[in-house]
């Protein structure tokens, strides 16, 4: 077989199993609707006005394309960051974005910056703001007159990160108690329902990040040989690394700052797949891009359902997840995820 | 003068010292909280560290005796000249005793307990206050009034504020209850659950709370199963200037919830309805209108 | 005839020097190699050996000096065309190396074309070609790590082969090997040299290997050429001994003729 085919394969396949989650977790939910009148709903057969319909159409469509697009985007970041940095540790978290845009976006909550001018724009700008902050320091940090070195990019991402993490900190002593309990709900990852023109924002990011990461999966394979390897090779390193951190960042910041932040997802899929599919990020990228939507979207399901009516953070889903994976990987024998 | 007559008049003098009213000698006094305090008199220099008992005490006419203030106690305007020791959470203690306060007003649901240890370890008595129901709020009116000596004010309060209550009670009797979704916070959904004071609020202003039987207090809920149960009317609180249009915005957004498509969408004003003073009133008229709109004069849309 | 690789008065330094002593440097290299020329590569550590592979390669520039390969500057060529006149043929695949020996192999097809997202139906027919001809096809599906040394010394060439260069250049290819792999390597080379007509750049620390195997031989000292010519020339006592700074003794190898170097073992007191 082909890896042309092999990919059609896989990818066929982890469509099939999102779509199938995705209609699962539109069935679901704290408010009883029965699985008749969702379908009426979708097919447009329903009323047009009721509460069936806002359930199904305003609160838990655009929730499960939420959590589709953020699991693929932090799955896709995460693949092409263990793979740039040939480390399996490497989660997008590690490259000091997130943080900055959190740190943007807690900062807009906090200070209520003039209240018409926070509402007007968003909190989605405020974390833009503080992720491509936060990218731009990283990037200046790292890139010397020798390129950019895999591992000063790896510090000055941990450096960058504690930053804002403490900044992060530093705001949660000072707010008012009123607020802090708004603050944190978002710093443990919501995925609330959002309007389908931000949503259309989010998607287009995602493809834009999906797409500089894939485009350079074939030299992302050749790096394993290390950088000196592939650019004997004919590959243009600095090019790649400065794609990949790009894609990386434009991936994790559109996520933190649509979202908050969530972990894990961009650390467990891409080592699920890779133990699966084998280490070719031509077929990785795609297959984690597919499997990481299903996965966040299945957290964000059993989020939702587990303790209804009240709901949990999707993060504390993934971080529940994250320690055991961790423990497993490092007994495992099987596990050769080296990238 | 012979002995005699000058210890008849020094006499009678102590007697009437005794009768004369606010001067007994030792002043026992039980708080919301079960606990026992004894003070030398009637506090005369009370810091409050509640906003309610702030409001409370200005609608006894008991402000004089007030010397404290946090910086949330907003009303009336008076009350924010009066010298502040800080937020709830933390007050500054140095400030606090600079005050020399005989008294400090405190609660457990907003005030944090270690003050209350240093307080009374640097011997200043502290007075708790615990209201939950509209009941609770009138017997505090009394018991404030007990305690400050200004009895007469709190009684005529009382008074008032009953006669309020049982006129909105009336003109809303025997009509069916609509459904009533209150959001006390947009994110997380924070909504009034068993035995909290909005929700007797709503039921006193003849509406039935869809999350009267969730969880103690003020519990979250996911907007789903909040909207799962098909309020007819959805009440936004506004908490001085923050929770603002975005959150309006957002709930506009449902268009297809029965609720929104009739209009009955409103902002309330979170301080009248969440402070265990003596503007619940206010805020019961306020829901009133809102839920029945059809018995009172204006009704109040959503701006 | 345009040599396959040619330096002109090269110069390099690297931008800091080991804590104490100056950047190391290359002195206005000058040296060329002749299609289907086998040209060795020798001299004592830090003479410069690896750091000329790396300016052929073009993981590094040239301070001063031009590179020339194939007779065009390598500055105006891009690096896929280089990689594809020029084929390095490194020791060995990074501890960890996740792929098999097939994908390994195919890598070397990168620089025929770049953009390409999965290698075509050619590349996979050249790849095949080239694993047959360092006779690893049956362990096309082996991860690297299963793969002894002298396996995994194959598979690296095939890749380069794969890059169908003209120029292959092997860098210490006997290094880590044993007696017997060091022989199969040998006649690979030597196969490959008579078969495809490709030239060879063999640096390596063995005087003896590249001797056997060279035509030329370019003796590297302190960034310099020191000497340039057959092995009979080069390798020549006085000028060794300057060089590696011990007593060899230069003989001939019985059965080739070839000069064979001997070191005159110090006895320690």
């Amino acid at each position: 077989m082909t890896a042309a085919a092999r990919l059609a394969w896989i990818c066929g396949g982890l469509a099939i199993l999102l779509v199938a989650v995705a209609m699962g977790s539109l069935l679901v939910g704290a408010a009883p609707v029965s699985p008749g009148i969702v379908l009426d709903v979708i097919t447009g057969r329903g009323p047009a006005v009721g509460t069936d319909r806002t359930v199904v159409l305003s609160i838990r469509l655009p929730r499960i394309a939420a959590a589709m697009l953020a699991g693929g985007a932090l799955a896709v970041a995460g693949a092409g960051f263990q793979a740039l940095t040939r480390n399996p540790l490497a989660e997008p978290s590690i490259l000091g974005v997130s943080a900055g845009a959190a740190f943007g976006v807690v900062l807009a909550q906090v200070s209520g910056l003039g209240q018409g001018v926070v509402e007007a724009l968003g909190l989605t700008v405020f974390g833009f703001t503080g992720a491509a902050v936060a990218g731009l320091a990283v990037y200046l940090i790292a890139s010397s007159a020798a390129g950019l070195p895999v591992h000063t990019l790896l510090l000055a991402g941990v450096i960058v990160g504690i930053f804002f993490s403490a900044a992060i900190t530093v705001l949660i002593s000072i707010v008012d108690a009123n607020r802090l309990g708004g603050v944190i709900h978002w710093l443990l990852g919501s995925v609330a329902p959002i309007p389908p023109s931000q949503l259309a924002i989010f998607a287009l990011a995602t493809v834009a990040g999906v797409w500089l990461v894939l485009g350079q999966a074939r030299a992302l394979n050749l790096l394993a040989l290390g950088e000196e390897g592939a650019i004997e090779l004919g590959v243009d390193a600095l090019r790649v690394k400065r794609r990949i951190f790009m894609g990386a960042a434009l991936l994790t910041g559109t996520v933190v700052a649509f979202v908050g932040p969530i972990g894990f997802v961009g650390l467990i899929v891409p080592q699920v797949f890779r133990m699966l599919l084998g280490p070719d990020n031509r077929i990785l990228v795609p297959a984690a891009f597919l499997g990481g939507g299903a996965f966040l979207l299945a957290a964000d399901t059993l989020a939702r359902i587990v303790v209804a009516p009240a709901e949990l953070s999707v993060g504390v889903l993934t971080s529940f997840c994250g320690a055991p994976f961790f423990i497993w990987l490092l007994r495992s024998r099987v596990a050769r995820v080296a990238p | 003068m012979s002995a005699l007559f000058r210890v008849q008049v020094l006499a009678a003098l102590a007697l009437v010292l005794l009768l004369l009213p606010g001067s007994a000698w030792a002043f026992t006094v039980v708080d919301q909280a079960g606990r026992t305090l004894t003070l030398p008199a009637s506090p005369r220099r009370i810091v409050s560290l509640v906003p309610s008992v702030t409001e409370l005490l200005y609608a006894i006419g008991a402000q004089d005796a007030l010397v404290g203030v946090t910086d949330f106690c907003d009303y009336p305007a008076e009350a924010r000249r009066k010298p502040h020791v800080g937020d709830m959470i933390s007050p500054n203690l140095e400030t606090l005793v600079t005050l020399k306060p005989d008294l400090v007003v405190a609660t457990r649901s907003g005030n944090r307990e270690e003050i209350f240890d240093q307080l009374t370890r640097l011997g200043i008595p502290v007075y708790l206050v615990d209201p939950i129901t509209v009941g609770d709020v009138l017997r505090l009116v009394s018991e404030l009034g007990q305690l400050t000596g200004h009895r007469d004010g709190a009684v005529a309060v009382e008074k008032d504020l009953g006669r309020r209550i049982a006129a909105v009670r009336e003109r809303v009797a025997g009509r069916p209850h609509p459904r009533v979704l209150y959001v006390l916070w947009p994110e997380p959904l924070i909504v009034p659950g068993k035995g909290s004071l909005v929700t007797e609020l709503i039921a006193l202003a003849g509406g039935a709370s869809v999350t009267a039987d969730q969880g103690q207090g003020y519990p979250r809920m996911s907007l789903e199963a909040a909207v799962g149960r098909a309020p007819e009317i959805i009440i936004l609180a506004r908490h001085g200037s923050r929770v603002g249009p975005a959150a309006l915005t957002q709930w506009q957004r449902l268009e297809s919830l029965p609720a929104i498509k009739s209009g009955r969408l409103y902002m309330a004003d979170g301080d009248l309805m969440h402070r265990y003073g003596p503007r619940v009133v206010v805020g019961l008229e306020s829901l009133a209108r809102m839920i029945h709109p059809e018995v009172f004069a204006r009704p109040e849309p959503s701006k | 005839m345009t040599p396959l690789a040619e330096f002109r008065a090269v110069s390099f330094v690297y931008p800091r020097g080991a804590a104490g002593r100056p950047p190391f440097e290359l002195r206005e290299l000058s040296f060329s190699v002749a299609p289907g020329e086998v040209l060795g590569l020798i001299g004592p550590n830090a003479a410069g050996k690896t750091t000329v592979i790396r300016l052929l390669s073009r993981v590094l520039s040239p301070s001063r000096g031009a590179i020339m390969i194939g007779g065009e500057p390598a500055s105006a060529l891009g690096r896929a065309a280089v990689a594809r006149r020029i084929a390095v043929v490194p020791q060995d695949v990074p501890h960890g190396f996740p792929y098999t020996v097939e994908q390994l192999v195919l890598m070397g097809r990168f620089p025929h074309a770049p953009a390409r997202f999965f290698e075509s139906r050619e590349d996979l027919r050249i790849a095949r070609e080239a694993m047959a001809l360092t006779g690893i096809e049956s362990l096309a599906a082996e991860p690297l790590e299963h793969l002894s040394g002298g396996e995994r010394q194959r598979v690296v060439l095939a890749r380069a082969l794969a890059q169908q260069p003209r120029l292959l250049v092997l860098d210490e290819p006997t290094a880590h090997l044993d007696l017997r792999y060091q022989a199969e390597c040998v006649a690979l080379l030597r196969r490959l040299h008579r078969d495809e007509g490709l030239g060879i750049l063999l640096v390596s620390h063995d005087l003896n290997l590249a001797a056997e195997v060279s035509d030329r031989l370019l003796l590297l000292a302190g960034g310099s050429a020191v000497k340039v010519g057959p092995p009979e020339e080069v390798l020549e006592e006085t000028v060794l001994e300057a060089v590696y700074g011990c007593r060899v003794m230069v003989d001939k190898h019985p059965a080739t003729r070839r000069p064979t170097v001997n070191v005159l073992w110090p006895d320690g007191r």
